[in-house]
């Protein structure tokens, strides 16, 4: 029994971040959209690679920094989630458009923002009690 | 609407790509240079073997742009689906290796 809750809940994530191949649905729009789609996606990876090359940068540069590896494992947590909605909100905003329907909201920007500001403040606590 | 017209979108989404490529070699000699120093030499083969796909992607995309500029060929895909996925699902790869070698340096 709990096996299987253990499975379907596994599916159930799986399915939420690989959402199925956008070119099923509807019909094919101006490429131009496509493309700005495209761009927008290796935006994020590359955001989640620059938060992952940080956060190994904090834990092996800086080992003398008090905090610096909860610093460093921060931004790496905030880099996989990055990079494990990428292409699902990628997919989903291209089946929206072939579909012609409104594009899916998005909390990745928020939460992006808020990690991020999250970072920088434990980074200046840190900076600060060490200081003292 | 698959045709390949004026404007510059084409030449964006390419520099686009190899800006992605030049990211992923740079991370991936990041992640082989501490990694193999300070947790195991595996993780520099890792390293290595995304700053190779970095280089590859690099190449392809060099590819890719001549392709949509030229008139002799027809127009590629788009989107490019199956790259799209690979990427992603390499970058979260990467992301969970650089963690747990975080991690690891953290306990060491």
């Amino acid at each position: 029994m709990i096996r299987g809750t253990v499975s379907t809940a596994t599916v159930g994530a799986v399915s939420r971040l690989l959402p199925p191949d956008p070119r099923r649905v509807g019909q094919e729009p101006d490429y131009r959209f496509t493309l700005a789609n495209e761009r927008t996606f290796l935006a994020w990876v590359r955001t989640s690679l620059a938060l992952a090359a940080g956060g190994l940068g904090a834990v092996s540069l800086i080992p003398d920094f008090f905090g610096s590896h909860v610093l460093g494992i921060l931004l790496l947590a905030l880099s996989i989630a990055t990079a494990a909605t990428a292409y699902r909100r990628w997919a989903l905003n291209e089946a929206a458009m072939r579909l012609g329907e409104p594009l899916p909201p998005s909390r990745l920007p928020q939460f992006m923002a808020a990690g991020t500001a999250v970072v920088g403040v434990v980074a200046a606590v840190l900076f600060v009690v060490e200081t003292i | 609407m698959n045709s390949i017209g004026g404007g510059l979108q084409h030449e964006r989404t390419a520099l686009a790509w190899e800006r992605t490529a030049v990211s992923m070699m740079v991370a991936g000699v990041v992640l082989a240079r501490y990694g193999a120093a300070e947790v195991h030499f595996s993780v520099g083969v890792f390293g290595i073997a995304e700053t190779v796909a970095g280089g590859l992607l690099l190449f392809w995309a060099g590819r890719h742009d001549d392709e949509l500029h030229s008139p002799a060929t027809p127009a590629p895909a788009v989107p490019q689906v199956e790259l799209t996925r690979l990427i992603g699902a390499l970058t979260v790869l990467f992301c969970a290796v650089a963690l747990i070698v975080a991690v690891a340096l953290s306990f060491s």
